[in-house]
């Protein structure tokens, strides 16, 4: 534009005109006439703003800041500059952003001076008619400037507080209000330069909302397989960040509150039974019973959410998850000891045989053993004394944290043994099991009180509900040798839950038996037995003796369930030893007669053998879980006197 | 010691090493409270006749220092500067060296000494120096001519001036160096007029363009930290660089220099006064320093309009874009001073012969702008 047509323009006009024209040609002057007119004009808002304007286009951080801030304090009224401000605080809380609008005013306000950067996220959260606007921007406030925290948490806690209570998701631990309070706030506000003057009933309440909103974002977690664990772990951090400001507005000893670096669990709870040992003559000051209570609840929910997350490890790539079970395993005392780890040897004798051995199959997953046992000695605590029972009550029933404890309340039931708790707790909390584990658990706490006949049904249960994706290996851990009761990680896998049933069931027969053992008794443990070949097969000797004694073996399964190489070759032995075997159903049982008069019957067995032996290499799962779910009767032939004892009950 | 005892004592021992001795009895004699006139006296013959040889025992006029002497005097008043003595004691013994009736006999050492502090550098002397210039203002010619020499040093000899003096804008180094080489340009702007072409080397605009960007506080940093100077000086007001560099570059395109130099140092500038603190008395800019361009534009315009009729000049001056953008620069100048209030003086004045300059849209704006009954 030539300069003798913008001598028509009004005086601003012209002043600004100027300094865009200059703008493509030479930035320099362009500023300098910018300056000009901002001094010239500064009550009046379109020049101000165009200022602005031309510095935000050109890309120029510092001018547009300087420009940005002259006119926050005088135009923030203007309903152009307040669009404009809204975009710069919704810039600030976007951290990522490609849009390069939100980038530049994202940067531009760290060039904007302290207490300016303070009086507009001031003016914008007060002018917010969003609550949850108003929130964020008062946060944000907070974040930038410590110094604004004494003044300005208090409030910004009640807002939350009332906000979350009017809001839908009153009922809900995990809303966005409760979110930044614990997530955001109070982890701000432990920093350590700041002061925050709150009642403690407050400082209590506060506290609970963040237990409360842990427990129920991780719970929640775990139920979506997994997601967030890495969230997780930082959550704690932050849960702790909140029991350090707990501690320091409550005056509570540092020596429990103090989460550093070196934090590590089985420290802490050195500190934990250190502070039991030493305040134990307090125990009725309230404020210690108290600081220990909440310390001790969080610990042990951290260890509880550890322990379940190591029960489902991430798997590797390309590998079904698998997740453990802890299931009642079985002890021999003529398997060698297992080796015991350095740390139990020092254990007191007594103090041994009343605590299972506990076993997994690699030794990574060790890890599971040492959670679950931390877990299970922050519990004990927990109920050591009445005063902390009570005051753990009064908390479980404002937080109800037992939805999330059930799980290991049956696990820890099953550990001390107490088998009428953990049948209890699985009546209960039937939703919460999936059938799998239910029936898993019964079957074998139904083993435990010897009522054979239920753990079967159990088993058959089991069995419908086999894994089909994860097929797993057999354990070699199942069975111990020692005095002690043996408990066992087991994995989730087809072949592990098959071995533990073939297990139970083996041993239900065996037990019932009780030496004197039948044909069918026989047969049954002879086919169970080929699953975990060759850990049974120590068995064998014993069974092939009450065989030879009785000098005659009736099976009719044989044909349909024998085909272990080693079983069939000592059946032969027996049979070429003048012992009758009554294994092909249309045959009959025979006495040995006259000499050749049975010798097609000879043939016949000798075929139905060879016949076996060729169907050695069949898929034994298979073969056993057919077993299982097809021989009923059978089966319920070996355990029929509990059978008959159930019904004299239910009679 | 009586003051004849003190010479002769003084007269056994040679040069350099006399001036060495004389330099210490000096400050005994005058860095006290209330030295008195004979002491003041004393003072001045040692430095005259043990210093600086400039008279003999006699009294009598000796000729200047040959260039050895002037180089071993130069590696003594170094080293005392340099020396660990209070800075008052430092700027007390300065001022009275090199200043007074015999400033023009010493200003060459001075110039020499300047330089030397610049190149080392040496804090210490500039500090001394910055505080001798402040007292005795811009006005003196015998700074025109340590300005010139200084220059001569800096940025004619030195091919990358720019590239080795671009680490000083700290304290108080480049302060003094930007105050020697302002009062250096103010005072040859007659000269660049005459001779109508660049009146610097490019590499002093270069270093002033990077130091006044880089520093937005530079020009009134000589204000913000008054030197430490003796009991009961009268203290003097010390100018900024703000105007001479204004001129400078408001007068660029009517001497033809379109270096984008200019335009930096002059939005350089602009900051630089947005930036004096609001509230401080105004003394940044004196009123008869910013009126200095007026005259210069006065003059170029009449050689436009020369042997014009009255609606062709009018015409003739508008559209010559070096005027304009003279006056332009000019205009926002003095609007953004007279903004941050730190024109002192008469501002009616000052307006009044602003508003006698040749016809521009801008400068009517800020004349009306600025009428005190507005």
């Amino acid at each position: 534009m030539e300069i003798q047509s913008l001598y028509t323009l009004s005086d601003e006009e012209y002043v600004i005109q100027r300094a865009k024209n200059a703008l493509i040609m030479d930035p320099i002057a362009a500023k300098a006439w910018m300056i000009t007119a901002k001094t010239l004009y500064p009550n009046n808002f379109g020049v101000q703003f165009e200022a602005y304007r031309i510095e935000k286009t050109a890309g120029h951080l510092r001018e547009a800041a300087k420009c940005f801030s002259d006119l926050i304090g005088k135009f923030h009224q203007h309903p152009e500059f307040w669009n404009e401000i809204n975009k710069v605080t919704s810039a600030l809380r976007i951290d990522s952003d490609l849009d390069p609008e939100r980038q530049f005013l994202s940067k531009m306000f760290k060039h904007i001076s302290p207490e300016i950067q303070h009086k507009l996220l001031l003016i914008t959260a007060d002018h917010c008619e969003d609550t949850m606007e108003h929130c964020k921007l008062l946060l944000l406030l907070l974040q930038k400037f410590h110094s604004a925290i004494p003044s300005h948490a208090p409030a910004l806690i009640d807002t939350l507080l009332s906000a979350e209570k009017h809001s839908h998701a009153s009922n809900h631990p995990i809303n966005n209000y409760r979110k930044i309070l614990v997530c955001e706030l109070l982890p701000l506000l432990n920093e350590e330069t700041t002061t925050v003057e709150l009642s403690s009933k407050l400082v209590y309440k506060l506290l609970h909302k963040a237990i409360e909103y842990y427990v129920h974002s991780l719970n929640f977690h775990n139920n979506s397989n997994g997601q967030g664990i890495v969230n997780a772990e930082l959550s704690w951090d932050k849960l702790c960040s909140v029991l350090e400001f707990t501690g320091r507005q409550l005056g509570w000893d540092p020596y429990l509150t103090t989460f550093g670096q070196n934090w590590t669990k089985e420290g802490y709870w050195q500190k934990l039974l250190t502070f039991c040992q030493s305040q134990c003559m307090n125990m009725d000051d309230n404020n210690n019973i108290r600081q220990l209570l909440y310390c001790l609840t969080v610990f042990f929910l951290q260890c509880l959410h550890d322990y379940k997350l190591s029960l489902a490890p991430e798997p590797c790539p390309g590998q079904p998850q698998t997740s453990y079970f802890l299931m009642e395993a079985f002890v021999d005392p003529t398997y060698p000891n297992p080796i015991i780890e350095p740390k139990s040897k020092r254990r007191k004798l007594d103090h041994e045989t009343s605590t299972p051995q506990i076993t997994v199959d690699k030794p990574e997953l060790r890890n599971i053993v040492n959670n679950f046992l931390m877990t299970v000695k922050c519990w004990e605590l927990l109920n050591s004394t009445e005063a902390l029972q009570r005051e753990y009550t009064k908390l479980n029933m404002h937080l109800k944290l037992n939805v999330w404890l059930t799980q290991f309340l049956i696990d820890y039931s099953v550990y001390k043994g107490q088998l009428d708790d953990a049948l209890n707790y699985i009546k209960q909390k039937q939703d919460q099991y999936s059938p799998l584990k239910r029936n898993l658990r019964t079957a074998s706490i139904q083993y435990l009180k010897k009522n054979y006949y239920a753990s079967y049904n159990h088993i058959r249960s089991v069995i419908e509900t086999l894994p089909t994706s994860n097929n797993g290996n057999l354990s070699n851990c199942l069975i111990i040798g020692g005095t002690q009761r043996h408990l066992h990680f087991l994995p989730l896998t087809k072949l592990g839950i098959l071995q533990i049933c073939t297990k139970l069931l083996i041993r239900s027969i065996l037990e019932k038996a009780e030496g004197g053992y039948a044909d069918l008794a026989i047969g049954n443990i002879l086919v169970l037995s080929q699953l975990d070949w060759p850990q049974e097969e120590e068995r064998l000797p014993s069974l092939l003796k009450h065989i030879q004694q009785r000098g005659a073996f009736q099976y009719y399964l044989f044909q349909t369930y024998v085909v272990n190489v080693d079983i069939l070759e000592e059946l032969t032995f027996l049979w070429t030893h003048q012992v009758v075997l009554d294994v092909v159903p249309h045959l009959g049982p025979r006495r040995i007669g006259t000499r050749g008069a049975d010798k097609g019957v000879k043939e016949e067995i000798r075929q139905a053998i060879k016949t076996q032996v060729c169907r050695s290499n069949d898929a034994l799962d298979q073969l056993i879980i057919s077993f299982i779910t097809k021989e009923r009767e059978s089966i319920l032939q070996t355990l029929m006197e509990i059978l008959k004892v159930i019904k004299q009950y239910t009679d | 010691m009586s003051v004849q005892e003190t010479k002769i004592s003084l007269r056994k021992i040679e040069f350099p090493a006399c001036a060495k001795e004389a330099l210490s009895r000096i400050s005994q004699l005058i860095c006290r409270r209330g030295p008195s006139l004979s002491q003041m006296d004393l003072a001045l013959d040692l430095m005259a006749e043990f210093v600086f040889c400039e008279i003999d025992k006699r009294g009598n006029k000796l000729p200047p220092l040959n260039p050895i002497k002037e180089l071993q005097l130069l590696d003594i008043l170094f080293e005392y500067f340099n020396g660990n003595i209070k800075e008052v004691f430092k700027n007390t013994v300065f001022l009275s060296l090199f200043s007074g009736t015999t400033a023009t006999l010493r200003s060459r050492i001075l110039s020499k000494l300047i330089s030397i502090a610049i190149g080392v550098p040496s804090k210490s002397v500039l500090i001394s120096a910055s505080a001798l210039m402040q007292q005795v203002g811009d006005s003196s010619m015998n700074y025109n001519k340590l300005a010139e020499a200084i220059v001569k040093d800096y940025f004619v000899l030195i091919p990358n001036a720019t590239q080795r003096l671009s680490g000083l804008p700290d304290f108080p180094v480049p302060r003094s160096l930007l105050e020697t080489v302002v009062l250096w340009v103010t005072a040859n702007s007659k000269l660049c007029i005459a001779a109508q072409q660049n009146p610097s080397p490019r590499s002093l605009l270069e270093t002033v363009v990077l130091w006044v960007t880089a520093n937005s506080k530079l020009c009134i940093a000589a204000q913000q930290n008054p030197s430490a100077l003796p009991s009961g000086t009268i203290v003097m007001e010390s100018t900024t660089s703000i105007a001479g560099l204004l001129k400078w570059c408001i007068l660029a395109p009517i001497y033809k220099q379109d270096s984008e130099l200019y335009a930096n140092l002059h939005l350089g500038l602009l900051n630089n006064i947005l930036d004096i603190p609001q509230g401080y008395q105004p003394k940044a800019i004196n009123h008869v320093h910013l009126a200095v361009p007026i005259r210069y534009i006065y003059k170029y315009a009449a050689s436009l309009v020369r042997k014009k009729d009255e609606a062709e000049k009018n015409r003739c001056l508008l559209e010559d874009v070096n005027l304009q953008l003279s006056l332009d620069r000019y205009a926002q100048a003095v609007q953004v001073a007279l903004s941050t209030n730190c024109v002192y003086g008469n501002v009616g004045e000052l307006l009044n012969q602003l508003s006698q300059l040749p016809q521009n849209k801008l400068w009517s704006i800020v004349i009306a702008a600025n009428q005190p009954n507005k």
